[in-house]
Protein backbone atom coordinates (compact mmCIF):
# COMPACT_ATOMS: atom_id res chain seq x y z
CA UNK A 1 0.00 0.00 0.00
CA UNK A 2 2.63 2.41 0.96
CA UNK A 3 4.58 1.69 -2.04
CA UNK A 4 1.57 2.02 -4.47
CA UNK A 5 1.52 5.77 -3.00
CA UNK A 6 5.13 5.95 -3.57
CA UNK A 7 5.09 4.88 -7.38
CA UNK A 8 1.79 7.00 -8.04
CA UNK A 9 3.87 10.45 -6.33
CA UNK A 10 6.63 9.81 -8.66
CA UNK A 11 4.57 9.36 -11.37
CA UNK A 12 3.08 12.69 -11.03
CA UNK A 13 6.05 14.71 -10.50
CA UNK A 14 7.37 12.85 -13.77
CA UNK A 15 4.77 13.91 -15.89
CA UNK A 16 4.39 17.59 -14.12
CA UNK A 17 8.08 18.57 -14.88
CA UNK A 18 8.07 16.66 -18.02
CA UNK A 19 5.23 18.94 -19.25
CA UNK A 20 7.10 21.93 -18.13
CA UNK A 21 10.12 20.71 -19.27
CA UNK A 22 8.33 20.07 -23.12
CA UNK A 23 6.51 23.20 -23.13
CA UNK A 24 10.07 24.93 -22.30
CA UNK A 25 11.87 23.47 -25.65
CA UNK A 26 9.30 25.44 -26.98
CA UNK A 27 6.69 25.37 -30.06
CA UNK A 28 7.38 24.45 -33.77
CA UNK A 29 7.45 28.40 -34.76
CA UNK A 30 4.65 29.33 -37.37
CA UNK A 31 5.48 29.38 -41.13
CA UNK A 32 6.08 32.35 -43.06
CA UNK A 33 4.43 31.63 -46.08
CA UNK A 34 5.62 33.54 -49.33
CA UNK A 35 2.99 35.97 -50.67
CA UNK A 36 1.95 35.63 -53.93
CA UNK A 37 1.51 38.64 -56.65
CA UNK A 38 -2.40 39.25 -57.89
CA UNK A 39 -5.42 37.88 -56.20
CA UNK A 40 -6.64 34.84 -55.00
CA UNK A 41 -9.74 32.98 -56.47
CA UNK A 42 -11.12 33.01 -53.07
CA UNK A 43 -10.40 34.69 -49.62
CA UNK A 44 -7.36 33.75 -48.13
CA UNK A 45 -8.74 31.83 -45.12
CA UNK A 46 -11.49 30.18 -47.29
CA UNK A 47 -8.42 28.84 -49.35
CA UNK A 48 -6.69 27.56 -46.31
CA UNK A 49 -9.45 25.63 -45.13
CA UNK A 50 -11.01 24.88 -48.49
CA UNK A 51 -7.87 24.65 -51.33
CA UNK A 52 -7.96 20.54 -51.68
CA UNK A 53 -11.90 21.09 -52.20
CA UNK A 54 -10.83 23.80 -54.71
CA UNK A 55 -8.36 21.19 -56.18
CA UNK A 56 -10.22 18.30 -56.40
CA UNK A 57 -12.88 19.59 -57.73
CA UNK A 58 -11.04 21.51 -60.72
CA UNK A 59 -8.90 17.99 -61.53
CA UNK A 60 -12.15 16.20 -62.53
CA UNK A 61 -13.37 18.48 -64.42
CA UNK A 62 -10.12 19.04 -66.48
CA UNK A 63 -9.33 15.41 -66.74
CA UNK A 64 -12.29 13.57 -66.81
CA UNK A 65 -14.77 16.42 -68.15
CA UNK A 66 -12.26 17.85 -70.69
CA UNK A 67 -12.89 21.23 -69.32
CA UNK A 68 -9.62 22.64 -69.77
CA UNK A 69 -10.02 26.27 -69.29
CA UNK A 70 -10.25 26.69 -65.79
CA UNK A 71 -8.90 29.36 -63.67
CA UNK A 72 -8.46 28.00 -60.41
CA UNK A 73 -6.41 24.63 -61.79
CA UNK A 74 -3.00 24.07 -59.87
CA UNK A 75 -0.75 25.15 -62.60
CA UNK A 76 -2.34 28.33 -62.37
CA UNK A 77 -2.10 28.39 -58.54
CA UNK A 78 1.59 27.59 -59.16
CA UNK A 79 2.33 30.27 -61.62
CA UNK A 80 1.15 32.75 -59.04
CA UNK A 81 2.30 31.69 -55.95
CA UNK A 82 6.01 30.83 -57.13
CA UNK A 83 9.18 32.48 -56.11
CA UNK A 84 12.08 33.34 -57.82
CA UNK A 85 15.69 33.52 -57.22
CA UNK A 86 17.68 36.84 -57.31
CA UNK A 87 19.15 35.33 -60.85
CA UNK A 88 15.12 35.18 -62.05
CA UNK A 89 14.40 31.08 -61.69
CA UNK A 90 11.81 29.96 -60.31
CA UNK A 91 11.91 28.37 -57.11
CA UNK A 92 10.48 24.45 -56.95
CA UNK A 93 7.31 25.13 -54.95
CA UNK A 94 7.43 22.12 -52.88
CA UNK A 95 11.17 23.13 -51.83
CA UNK A 96 11.26 23.88 -48.10
CA UNK A 97 10.11 26.98 -46.77
CA UNK A 98 8.00 27.74 -50.49
CA UNK A 99 4.30 28.33 -50.14
CA UNK A 100 3.30 24.39 -50.23
CA UNK A 101 6.13 22.99 -48.26
CA UNK A 102 5.94 25.56 -45.80
CA UNK A 103 2.40 24.93 -44.29
CA UNK A 104 2.50 21.30 -45.00
CA UNK A 105 5.40 20.61 -43.29
CA UNK A 106 4.08 22.47 -40.54
CA UNK A 107 0.66 21.29 -39.88
CA UNK A 108 2.65 17.40 -41.11
CA UNK A 109 0.33 16.58 -43.99
CA UNK A 110 1.53 14.75 -46.85
CA UNK A 111 1.10 15.63 -50.31
CA UNK A 112 2.01 14.04 -53.42
CA UNK A 113 0.74 16.17 -56.17
CA UNK A 114 4.22 16.99 -57.01
CA UNK A 115 5.52 13.66 -57.42
CA UNK A 116 3.39 14.02 -61.38
CA UNK A 117 3.12 17.41 -61.34
CA UNK A 118 5.32 20.19 -62.25
CA UNK A 119 7.04 22.37 -59.25
CA UNK A 120 7.65 25.67 -61.60
CA UNK A 121 5.80 27.53 -64.59
CA UNK A 122 6.95 26.84 -67.52
CA UNK A 123 5.37 28.51 -70.84
CA UNK A 124 7.52 27.88 -73.54
CA UNK A 125 5.94 24.61 -75.82
CA UNK A 126 8.59 24.29 -78.26
CA UNK A 127 6.38 22.79 -81.12
CA UNK A 128 5.67 24.92 -84.40
CA UNK A 129 2.59 25.63 -85.08
CA UNK A 130 2.12 27.35 -88.20
CA UNK A 131 -1.24 28.38 -87.10
CA UNK A 132 -2.46 24.92 -87.70
CA UNK A 133 -5.98 24.60 -86.15
CA UNK A 134 -8.22 21.10 -85.82
CA UNK A 135 -11.62 24.31 -85.49
CA UNK A 136 -13.48 22.02 -82.67
CA UNK A 137 -12.12 23.96 -79.86
CA UNK A 138 -15.25 25.29 -79.38
CA UNK A 139 -16.57 21.94 -78.14
CA UNK A 140 -14.49 22.76 -75.33
CA UNK A 141 -14.31 26.68 -74.57
CA UNK A 142 -16.52 26.91 -71.56
CA UNK A 143 -17.24 30.41 -69.78
CA UNK A 144 -14.59 30.86 -66.66
CA UNK A 145 -16.60 30.12 -63.91
CA UNK A 146 -14.39 30.37 -60.62
CA UNK A 147 -16.70 30.93 -57.84
CA UNK A 148 -19.44 29.23 -58.62
CA UNK A 149 -19.64 27.34 -55.18
CA UNK A 150 -17.99 30.19 -52.99
CA UNK A 151 -21.18 32.09 -51.95
CA UNK A 152 -22.22 28.72 -50.69
CA UNK A 153 -19.43 28.07 -48.86
CA UNK A 154 -19.19 31.54 -47.20
CA UNK A 155 -23.02 31.33 -46.33
CA UNK A 156 -22.04 27.82 -44.34
CA UNK A 157 -19.28 30.54 -42.21
CA UNK A 158 -16.89 29.56 -43.56
CA UNK A 159 -15.31 33.28 -44.36
CA UNK B 1 -25.47 -1.24 -68.69
CA UNK B 2 -27.23 -0.73 -72.08
CA UNK B 3 -28.00 2.43 -70.75
CA UNK B 4 -24.25 3.26 -69.01
CA UNK B 5 -23.42 2.50 -72.74
CA UNK B 6 -25.46 5.44 -74.01
CA UNK B 7 -24.44 7.79 -71.31
CA UNK B 8 -21.11 7.09 -72.24
CA UNK B 9 -21.67 8.17 -75.85
CA UNK B 10 -21.29 4.89 -77.70
CA UNK B 11 -20.29 7.04 -80.61
CA UNK B 12 -20.91 4.72 -83.89
CA UNK B 13 -24.66 3.12 -84.52
CA UNK B 14 -26.70 1.23 -82.03
CA UNK B 15 -25.45 -1.63 -80.09
CA UNK B 16 -27.03 -4.74 -81.26
CA UNK B 17 -28.37 -5.21 -77.56
CA UNK B 18 -30.59 -2.42 -78.14
CA UNK B 19 -34.33 -2.89 -79.07
CA UNK B 20 -34.67 -0.07 -82.58
CA UNK B 21 -38.39 0.24 -81.26
CA UNK B 22 -37.43 1.16 -77.80
CA UNK B 23 -34.54 3.79 -79.30
CA UNK B 24 -36.83 5.40 -81.32
CA UNK B 25 -39.43 6.24 -78.80
CA UNK B 26 -36.34 7.42 -76.81
CA UNK B 27 -35.32 9.63 -80.09
CA UNK B 28 -38.78 11.12 -80.15
CA UNK B 29 -39.15 11.51 -76.52
CA UNK B 30 -36.45 13.88 -76.89
CA UNK B 31 -33.02 15.18 -74.96
CA UNK B 32 -33.23 13.39 -72.08
CA UNK B 33 -35.74 9.90 -70.89
CA UNK B 34 -36.59 10.00 -67.26
CA UNK B 35 -38.58 6.94 -66.22
CA UNK B 36 -39.86 6.86 -62.45
CA UNK B 37 -38.64 3.45 -60.97
CA UNK B 38 -40.00 4.25 -57.39
CA UNK B 39 -41.24 7.34 -55.42
CA UNK B 40 -38.34 9.50 -55.28
CA UNK B 41 -36.05 7.54 -57.07
CA UNK B 42 -35.66 8.21 -60.82
CA UNK B 43 -33.60 6.87 -63.78
CA UNK B 44 -32.34 9.26 -66.44
CA UNK B 45 -31.39 8.56 -69.23
CA UNK B 46 -30.01 10.80 -71.98
CA UNK B 47 -30.34 10.14 -75.70
CA UNK B 48 -27.14 11.71 -76.90
CA UNK B 49 -26.05 9.05 -79.49
CA UNK B 50 -29.50 8.70 -81.15
CA UNK B 51 -30.52 11.02 -84.10
CA UNK B 52 -27.70 10.96 -85.84
CA UNK B 53 -26.18 8.13 -85.09
CA UNK B 54 -23.25 9.81 -83.69
CA UNK B 55 -21.21 11.88 -81.00
CA UNK B 56 -20.52 15.73 -81.94
CA UNK B 57 -16.89 15.29 -81.81
CA UNK B 58 -14.91 12.15 -81.68
CA UNK B 59 -10.95 13.12 -82.16
CA UNK B 60 -9.12 10.86 -84.26
CA UNK B 61 -5.43 10.63 -86.86
CA UNK B 62 -5.28 9.52 -90.10
CA UNK B 63 -1.10 8.70 -90.99
CA UNK B 64 -0.61 8.37 -94.40
CA UNK B 65 1.91 5.62 -94.47
CA UNK B 66 2.43 6.48 -98.25
CA UNK B 67 4.28 10.01 -97.40
CA UNK B 68 6.04 8.65 -94.15
CA UNK B 69 9.64 8.02 -94.37
CA UNK B 70 11.92 5.45 -93.07
CA UNK B 71 14.64 7.97 -91.78
CA UNK B 72 12.34 10.65 -90.27
CA UNK B 73 11.67 10.72 -86.45
CA UNK B 74 9.95 14.50 -86.17
CA UNK B 75 6.80 13.05 -84.37
CA UNK B 76 8.44 10.95 -81.75
CA UNK B 77 10.67 13.72 -81.40
CA UNK B 78 8.18 16.57 -80.54
CA UNK B 79 5.90 14.26 -78.30
CA UNK B 80 9.36 13.73 -76.37
CA UNK B 81 9.48 17.83 -76.22
CA UNK B 82 6.43 18.24 -75.93
CA UNK B 83 5.14 16.31 -73.06
CA UNK B 84 9.12 16.00 -71.56
CA UNK B 85 9.56 12.55 -72.02
CA UNK B 86 13.46 11.53 -72.12
CA UNK B 87 15.10 11.28 -75.35
CA UNK B 88 17.88 8.91 -74.00
CA UNK B 89 17.53 5.29 -75.60
CA UNK B 90 17.41 3.17 -72.82
CA UNK B 91 14.72 0.12 -71.13
CA UNK B 92 13.10 2.08 -69.14
CA UNK B 93 12.07 5.19 -71.36
CA UNK B 94 8.84 6.07 -72.26
CA UNK B 95 7.40 5.71 -75.91
CA UNK B 96 4.33 7.33 -76.16
CA UNK B 97 4.75 7.19 -80.32
CA UNK B 98 6.99 4.82 -82.40
CA UNK B 99 7.97 4.58 -85.42
CA UNK B 100 7.29 1.03 -86.78
CA UNK B 101 8.53 -0.65 -90.33
CA UNK B 102 6.70 -3.71 -91.68
CA UNK B 103 8.16 -5.49 -94.44
CA UNK B 104 6.00 -8.42 -96.02
CA UNK B 105 8.77 -11.35 -96.68
CA UNK B 106 6.88 -12.25 -99.92
CA UNK B 107 7.17 -9.60 -101.93
CA UNK B 108 9.47 -7.16 -99.89
CA UNK B 109 6.81 -4.48 -99.34
CA UNK B 110 8.12 -2.05 -96.74
CA UNK B 111 6.25 0.96 -94.89
CA UNK B 112 7.33 2.79 -92.07
CA UNK B 113 4.85 4.69 -89.89
CA UNK B 114 4.35 5.83 -86.24
CA UNK B 115 2.22 3.96 -83.76
CA UNK B 116 0.39 5.36 -80.49
CA UNK B 117 -2.47 4.84 -78.60
CA UNK B 118 -4.93 4.21 -80.87
CA UNK B 119 -8.24 5.57 -78.73
CA UNK B 120 -9.99 2.63 -79.43
CA UNK B 121 -13.82 3.42 -79.23
CA UNK B 122 -14.62 -0.17 -77.58
CA UNK B 123 -10.99 0.69 -75.44
CA UNK B 124 -9.47 -2.89 -73.72
CA UNK B 125 -7.52 -0.91 -71.22
CA UNK B 126 -10.65 0.84 -70.18
CA UNK B 127 -12.37 -2.53 -69.79
CA UNK B 128 -10.05 -3.94 -67.21
CA UNK B 129 -9.42 -0.72 -65.44
CA UNK B 130 -10.45 -2.00 -61.98
CA UNK B 131 -10.53 1.64 -60.56
CA UNK B 132 -12.03 3.83 -63.50
CA UNK B 133 -8.88 5.33 -64.26
CA UNK B 134 -8.52 4.05 -67.41
CA UNK B 135 -11.69 6.18 -69.12
CA UNK B 136 -12.79 7.70 -72.83
CA UNK B 137 -13.86 10.83 -72.74
CA UNK B 138 -17.20 12.00 -74.77
CA UNK B 139 -14.52 13.41 -77.80
CA UNK B 140 -12.64 9.79 -77.87
CA UNK B 141 -9.79 10.90 -76.54
CA UNK B 142 -8.58 7.67 -74.15
CA UNK B 143 -6.43 8.60 -71.29
CA UNK B 144 -5.67 7.54 -67.53
CA UNK B 145 -6.71 9.73 -64.71
CA UNK B 146 -3.61 9.80 -62.85
CA UNK B 147 -5.63 10.70 -59.67
CA UNK B 148 -7.22 7.67 -59.62
CA UNK B 149 -4.61 4.81 -61.23
CA UNK B 150 -2.75 2.55 -58.89
CA UNK B 151 -0.77 1.13 -61.12
CA UNK B 152 -1.74 -2.73 -61.41
CA UNK B 153 -0.63 -2.37 -64.87
CA UNK B 154 -3.81 -4.28 -66.07
CA UNK B 155 -4.46 -1.55 -69.50
CA UNK B 156 -0.87 -2.34 -70.60
CA UNK B 157 -1.24 -5.91 -70.69
CA UNK B 158 -4.77 -5.36 -72.18
CA UNK B 159 -3.29 -3.25 -74.65
CA UNK B 160 -2.85 -5.33 -77.72
CA UNK B 161 -1.03 -2.27 -79.70
CA UNK B 162 1.32 -1.70 -77.12
CA UNK B 163 0.60 1.93 -76.60
CA UNK B 164 0.85 2.36 -72.71
CA UNK B 165 3.85 1.89 -70.43
CA UNK B 166 4.29 1.74 -66.85
CA UNK B 167 6.27 4.84 -65.11
CA UNK B 168 8.80 2.74 -62.57
CA UNK B 169 11.13 5.83 -61.27
CA UNK B 170 10.85 9.06 -59.70
CA UNK B 171 10.02 11.41 -62.74
CA UNK B 172 11.56 15.29 -62.31
CA UNK B 173 11.28 17.83 -64.44
CA UNK B 174 7.48 17.00 -66.14
CA UNK B 175 5.94 19.77 -68.13
CA UNK B 176 2.70 21.65 -66.24
CA UNK B 177 0.61 20.15 -69.21
CA UNK B 178 2.04 16.59 -69.34
CA UNK B 179 1.64 15.41 -65.11
CA UNK B 180 3.50 11.99 -65.09
CA UNK B 181 4.82 10.13 -61.90
CA UNK B 182 6.36 7.12 -60.54
CA UNK B 183 3.74 3.91 -59.44
CA UNK B 184 1.09 4.94 -62.71
CA UNK B 185 0.00 3.76 -66.07
CA UNK B 186 0.54 6.40 -69.19
CA UNK B 187 0.23 6.75 -73.04
CA UNK B 188 -0.52 8.66 -75.40
CA UNK B 189 -2.59 11.39 -74.64
CA UNK B 190 -3.43 13.38 -78.13
CA UNK B 191 -1.88 16.06 -76.51
CA UNK B 192 -4.85 16.84 -74.79
CA UNK B 193 -3.78 20.69 -73.17
CA UNK B 194 -3.32 21.63 -77.27
CA UNK B 195 -6.37 20.13 -78.11
CA UNK B 196 -8.46 21.70 -75.78
CA UNK B 197 -6.57 25.38 -76.76
CA UNK B 198 -7.54 24.78 -80.56
CA UNK B 199 -4.07 22.98 -81.78
CA UNK B 200 -3.70 20.00 -83.24
CA UNK B 201 -0.88 17.58 -80.98
CA UNK B 202 2.49 18.10 -80.99
CA UNK B 203 3.37 14.87 -83.76
CA UNK B 204 0.72 16.24 -85.97
CA UNK B 205 2.60 19.60 -85.68
CA UNK B 206 6.22 18.48 -86.10
CA UNK B 207 5.19 16.05 -89.04
CA UNK B 208 3.29 19.04 -91.14
CA UNK B 209 6.09 21.45 -89.78
CA UNK B 210 9.54 19.37 -90.12
CA UNK B 211 8.18 16.01 -91.64
CA UNK B 212 6.05 14.68 -94.46
CA UNK B 213 2.36 15.92 -93.96
CA UNK B 214 1.96 12.69 -93.41
CA UNK B 215 -0.49 13.25 -90.36
CA UNK B 216 -3.91 14.68 -90.39
CA UNK B 217 -6.03 15.45 -86.71
CA UNK B 218 -9.64 15.87 -86.89
CA UNK B 219 -12.86 15.32 -85.97
CA UNK B 220 -13.85 11.99 -87.71
CA UNK B 221 -17.43 12.44 -87.01
CA UNK B 222 -17.57 15.92 -88.46
CA UNK B 223 -18.49 15.49 -92.87
CA UNK B 224 -16.66 18.91 -93.62
CA UNK B 225 -13.21 18.07 -91.34
CA UNK B 226 -10.30 17.56 -93.18
CA UNK B 227 -9.73 14.35 -91.96
CA UNK B 228 -13.36 12.70 -92.54
CA UNK B 229 -13.10 13.77 -96.23
CA UNK B 230 -9.97 11.97 -96.32
CA UNK B 231 -11.12 9.11 -94.68
CA UNK B 232 -14.12 9.36 -97.08
CA UNK B 233 -12.22 9.30 -100.48
CA UNK B 234 -8.83 7.10 -100.23
CA UNK B 235 -9.12 3.66 -99.25
CA UNK B 236 -8.09 3.11 -95.15
CA UNK B 237 -7.68 0.93 -92.73
CA UNK B 238 -6.84 0.53 -88.48
CA UNK B 239 -4.30 -1.49 -87.14
CA UNK B 240 -5.91 -5.09 -86.28
CA UNK B 241 -9.06 -3.86 -87.63
CA UNK B 242 -9.93 -7.74 -86.98
CA UNK B 243 -9.78 -7.20 -83.20
CA UNK B 244 -13.25 -4.52 -83.58
CA UNK B 245 -11.91 -2.31 -81.38
CA UNK B 246 -13.00 0.50 -83.78
CA UNK B 247 -9.46 2.86 -83.28
CA UNK B 248 -9.57 6.08 -83.50
CA UNK B 249 -5.60 6.75 -85.46
CA UNK B 250 -6.29 5.30 -89.28
CA UNK B 251 -3.61 4.41 -91.83
CA UNK B 252 -3.34 4.42 -95.39
CA UNK B 253 -1.45 2.64 -97.63
CA UNK B 254 -0.70 -0.28 -95.36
Amino acid sequence: MKNRALVIAGLSVLIFFGAIWADHRGTVPVPLVPTAQGHCVLPTALMRREHMMLLRRVREQIVRDGKHDQADRLTTCIACHVQTTATGASIPINQHGQFCAACHTYVGVHIDCFACHATVPQKAIPIADLGQTHGEQAAYRIPRVILQHAPALIARGHS
Amino acid sequence: MSDERTELGSDEAPDQGHDPSRRRLLALAGGAVAATLMPGVTLFARTLSIGSGKTPVRFGLLVDTTKCTQGCNACVSACQDYNGLSKDPGPDNAQWIRKVTITDPHTGFTRSFPVMCQHCAEATCVDVCPTGASFRRPDGIVLVDKHRCIGCRYCIMACPYKARSFVGRVIKDQKPWAPRGKGTAEGCTMCVERVANGKVPACVAACNDKGEKAMTFGNLHDPKSEIAKSLARFSTTTIRADLGLRPGVHYRGI
